[in-house]
């Protein structure tokens, strides 16, 4: 595909600005009535995800040109999928989404890069990681535990951890206590160790293309050779990379993949998994966007009129992943879930996507601000989210504004109710 | 092109992040593809674009340009054709950084506001209060401020919070010369609690009925009468729009009212005004209702001529209305009024209580005016035929006339099918007038449909001036050059009142008092005839009207 192709979805475009707010029967405050971290800083419509469009067409029109600073236009923006969201409440016939990633991909191929892009795609080309870590350290966070080595051995349920989890020390433990938490449960788990890589998405995010479908075929193989016939990660946005771009670029993955969350549910349904350890702790629970709305599975290239377009094939973000960790806090005794004004398809992102951590600090830093002024406007005392990214700005910006908020991954409060880990460790 | 020196000026004016001439820029601005009848969705690109945060960069900006003879264009939220600039040398003022409520005075029930307020925004904060606004029926996106200075202000809740101009008790305005004035009792320090003084009255000079459409200088904040609200500071529910359930508070009650023909639907409306029932009332055609919730199980339906039938004929004369009440038994009574009304001109009610989901379902997207925006699904835009604001029966036969011309195009394919009359009509003030509004969707993206949405809105005014109405021609100066001459040439009258307070037309009035020549081009020749027969026969001399 390519933007020509989203000539007609940017062209329905009616400019009415619902991809600026909140769905607006859900707008309960004048505070938190915004959806888009990008126009929210910026303030040109050019920045919302209309005016992005609008960029699209003016250069196809040959109106405008591509030079760095409509590049920089282009990447400041988290790709969150907010906008996506909010215009499909009224709309059937435009996928925002798709335009920006298009968007990404023309600058790349027109050779307008971020150097701050560059040095991740690097990173990955060199050490497998999009985080400029060596690749020798990538199995690190599992030694010593007691689980299948995916190169040698066949498994049941293939654990990918993500770069995130494999590499920050803050986020280790957590995937730790999931592989110990899912094996007492039974289940039959392995992981690649070393020889995991990136899943690629980061590339694909970017707009470098060729590089997201090697490290998907890469995955593809080890699934296959595995055995598995489910795979599960903890990173919401590997999660995300594997059930939509995966498909996407026609690398689909023959087995079932699952959240962490998604199977720690299901385990407490079967009753394999209970929490029986109290934690008296109020908390509020941050949507991940690529769990949420960009968790939706890929429904398809619809090539015809998208008036015409099943509602079934429609990514609206509502099919994202919002109940699972919803039910483990519920199913966790004494902890009491208040949510914040932003949830589910309308969540406020947390700042670190897109590429927008690592070429635009500052804006990655003020969105998460603003995230954790929601949080604390709740009252509660943490804030839980369900990805390893969301956990390492929420961490720091807590840090440097000394919040009086505790961040904690979901998983890490699942092992400590289910008797894995010790309240300690968080 | 902006020179060097003038762009310099802005970016002292609003500081450098907040002016922007950039092409890219410049092109997000130009894009206003609604009401926007060209192939391309684009007008004129602004030469640089400035976002002012305080009312002082406002007159700073506006000073500016008026120093290097460059026009201005201010904007709320930017909806339509008419927030775009109409000539090539124009500063476009995106007021979005001028945000804040600044004040909700619970007990003198009124809120001050800045125009880049959303109508969500405002309603969520005033209910927290026991407080309402009015929401115009384009939807809670656009800015209460906008609707109440400078554009229309019809909205579902008009029943019982009237026209958006209506709402004004005090304005704070940035005139065409940069002067910073204040109308109404904030003219004289005295407070936002009257638009007409004491100080300066505003009415009539700030807008007439449509407004200046940004021709006028910029509004910066406005007082805005707010109105009761029985309810719960919050609605509670979950979904968006179209799958939105919310939990219908005590005090609310919502029915659709049927009638066997539409001059029982009027009588109806008459007596409800007579007494004073009803918080919120919108005419819908039941065929829209299918149309947007459903659009490809419309689609597929809309040839079974049963089901229009069913939907467009017997099913057709209906209207919406919520009631509120302030106490059980106040709620009570009103039911009775109303059951009493309907009974009397031989309708029916439906009562939502009866269909919890329904009633779920409507009461915040009423309440709230979200739903209207749907109607882009089924072809991606839509256009009116606009109605002037007139009696109930007169605007009811109206919109009859209107569904029948509609369906001649829809025949041709040169709009969509939407199977009915589909009004958006609202009475207001005690149901002595009302305002209707012929809704027809279409695809802008089809050359057919573009020639069709010219062709059908000449048959509009044409058949408007037949019925002896006065076709609103309010946002498209064009027509009203043709049209003003029939109803009492109003036209000179703003040019006066344009010419006086912006001696050197510095605003933009492409939208105002600049007219253009009618692009008659998609017309076919024998209704170009046939208007300009109208027009001469009904022109109003300097004697009064004619004959
Ligand atoms: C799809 C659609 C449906 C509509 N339906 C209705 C309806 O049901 N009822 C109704 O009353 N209207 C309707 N309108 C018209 C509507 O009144 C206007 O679009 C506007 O008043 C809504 O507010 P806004 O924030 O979008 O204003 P904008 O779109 O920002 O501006 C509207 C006009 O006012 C001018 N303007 C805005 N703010 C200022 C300011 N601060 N100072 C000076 N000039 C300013 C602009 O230049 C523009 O000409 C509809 C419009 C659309 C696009
Ligand atoms: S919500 Fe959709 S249609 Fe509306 S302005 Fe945004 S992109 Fe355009
Ligand atoms: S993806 Fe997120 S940041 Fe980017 S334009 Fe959409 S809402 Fe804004």
């Amino acid at each position: 595909m390519s933007l020509e192709d989203y000539r007609r979805d940017i062209e329905g475009c009616s400019r009415c600005s619902s991809c600026k707010w909140v769905p607006y029967n859900q707008i309960k405050s004048w505070r938190f009535s915004k959806n888009c971290p990008s126009i929210y800083r910026h303030n040109f419509h050019t920045y919302s995800g209309s005016g992005r469009m609008v960029i699209g067409l003016s250069l196809m029109e040959g109106r405008a040109e591509l030079d760095e600073t409509v590049a920089e236009m282009i990447f400041r923006c988290q790709l969150c999928g907010a906008c996506d969201s909010a215009c499909k409440t009224y709309r059937d016939d435009i996928d925002i989404s798709e335009v920006l990633l298009e968007l990404r991909s023309y600058c790349v191929e027109s050779g307008e890069l971020l150097v701050e892009h560059m040095a991740v795609i690097d990173s990955l080309k060199r050490e497998g990681n999009s985080l400029g870590e060596l690749k020798t350290a990538r199995g690190d966070w599992a030694r010593g535990l007691d689980v299948k080595d995916v190169n040698s051995e066949t498994c049941d349920v293939l654990f990918h951890a993500g770069c995130r989890y494999s590499y920050d020390p803050d986020a280790r433990e957590t995937v730790r206590g999931d592989i110990q938490l899912l094996r007492s449960a039974g289940l039959d788990i392995g992981v690649a160790g070393v020889e995991e890589a990136c899943c690629g998405g980061r590339a694909y995010e970017l707009g470098y293309r060729g590089e997201a479908s090697n490290y998907a075929d890469d995955v593809l193989n080890r699934v296959k050779s595995s055995g598995a016939g489910t795979l599960v990660t903890a990173c919401s946005d590997c999660y995300s990379h594997f059930q939509y771009i995966y498909p996407k670029i026609g690398k689909e993955l023959p087995v079932e993949v699952l959240h962490v969350s998604q199977v720690m549910d299901r385990l407490i349904d079967n009753g394999r998994l209970d929490f029986k350890h109290e934690l008296p702790l109020s908390v509020t629970y941050h949507d991940p966007c690529h769990l949420g709305r960009k968790g939706e599975p890929f429904t398809g290239v619809w090539t015809g009129d998208k008036l015409d377009r099943p509602m079934s094939l429609k990514r609206s973000g509502r099919k994202g992943i919002y109940d699972a960790p919803r039910n483990l806090l519920y199913a966790m005794p004494g902890v009491e879930l208040v949510e914040m004004e932003r949830i589910r398809e309308y969540a406020w992102c947390c700042g670190a996507g897109g590429g927008v951590l690592e070429a635009f600090p500052d804006f990655s830093a003020s969105t998460t601000v603003e995230r954790i002024e929601e949080a604390l406007a709740t009252g509660a005392e943490a804030l839980v989210t369900a990805c390893p990214w969301c956990l390492r700005v929420f961490k720091d910006a807590v840090d440097q504004t000394s919040a009086d908020l505790e961040v904690y991954d979901l998983a890490d409060l699942a092992l400590i109710s289910a008797g894995v880990a010790q309240p300690a460790s968080v | 092109m902006i020179s060097d020196e003038a762009y310099k000026e802005l970016e002292e004016a609003v500081g450098v992040d907040n002016v922007s001439r950039h092409p890219a820029v410049l092109d997000s601005y130009a894009f206003q593809p609604f009401e926007n009848h060209e192939s391309m969705p684009w007008c004129p690109r602004p030469v640089a674009v400035a976002l002012p945060s305080t009312t002082q960069e406002v007159s700073e900006v506006i000073k500016a340009c008026n120093r290097h003879n460059l026009k201005h264009k201010a904007f709320s939220t930017g909806w339509g054709l008419w927030c775009g600039p109409t000539t090539d040398d124009v500063v476009q003022i995106d007021l979005r950084r001028m945000n804040r409520i600044v004040e909700i005075d619970e007990k003198n029930m009124f809120a001050v506001i800045e125009p880049y307020v959303c109508g969500a925004q405002l309603q969520a904060e005033a209910m927290k209060v026991g407080l309402n606004t009015h929401i115009i029926g384009a939807g809670p996106n656009c800015s209460p401020l906008a609707s109440a200075t400078s554009m229309h202000g019809v909205g579902h809740d008009s029943i019982y919070m009237s026209y958006s101009a209506r709402n004004v008790l005090g304005l704070e305005w940035v005139m065409p010369t940069g002067e910073v004035t204040r109308l109404g009792a904030p003219g004289s320090g005295k407070g936002w609690f009257c638009g007409d003084g004491p100080g300066p009255s505003l009415r009539g000079t700030m807008r007439g009925y449509t407004g200046a459409l940004g021709g006028m200088g910029v509004f910066t904040r406005v007082a805005l009468k707010l109105y009761n609200w029985p309810g719960p500071p919050e609605i509670e529910s979950t979904g968006t729009v179209v799958d939105v359930m919310s939990e219908v508070p005590d005090c609310l009650r919502i029915f659709g009212c049927f009638f066997p023909d539409k001059d029982r639907l009027a009588d109806a409306y008459y007596d409800i005004g007579e007494a004073e029932i009803g918080y919120n009332c919108l005419k819908v055609a039941t065929p829209a209702f299918m149309m947007i919730l459903a659009p490809h199980l419309f689609k597929k339906l809309k040839g079974t001529e049963n089901l229009r039938r069913l939907l467009g004929g017997t099913l057709g004369q209906m209207f919406l209305i919520i009631l509120a009440g302030i106490s059980r038994e106040d709620l009570d009574h009103q039911v009775d009024v109303l059951k009493a009304i309907v009974d009397e001109h031989l309708g029916f009610v439906l009562d939502a209580k009866n269909i919890p989901t329904l009633g779920s379902n409507l009461a915040m997207n009423f309440i709230r005016a979200t739903m209207p925006a749907l109607v882009f699904r089924i072809g991606g835009s839509f256009s009116t035929a606009l109605g002037r604001n007139d009696s109930l029966d007169t605007q009811l036969a109206w919109g009859e006339a209107i569904a029948e011309i509609k369906r001649g195009y829809a025949k041709k394919e040169m709009i969509i099918d939407d199977m009915g009359d589909n009004p958006y009509f609202v009475p207001y003030e005690n149901n002595t007038w009302a305002h209707c509004e012929v809704v027809y969707p279409y695809d802008h993206r089809s050359e057919k449909h573009l020639a069709g949405s010219s062709a059908i809105n000449m048959d509009f005014i044409i058949n408007a001036i037949e019925s002896c109405m006065e076709p609103m021609f309010g946002v498209v100066p064009s027509a009203r050059k043709v049209l003003s001459p029939l109803t009492s040439n109003f036209n000179r009258w703003q040019r006066k009142l344009s010419e006086a307070l912006d001696p050197d037309q510095t605003s933009d009035k492409g939208f105002y008092t600049d007219e253009a020549e009618f692009d008659f081009t998609n017309v076919p020749p024998e209704r170009v005839e046939r208007l300009q027969k109208l027009v001469e026969d009904l022109t109003w001399t300097e004697l009064g009207p004619p004959e």
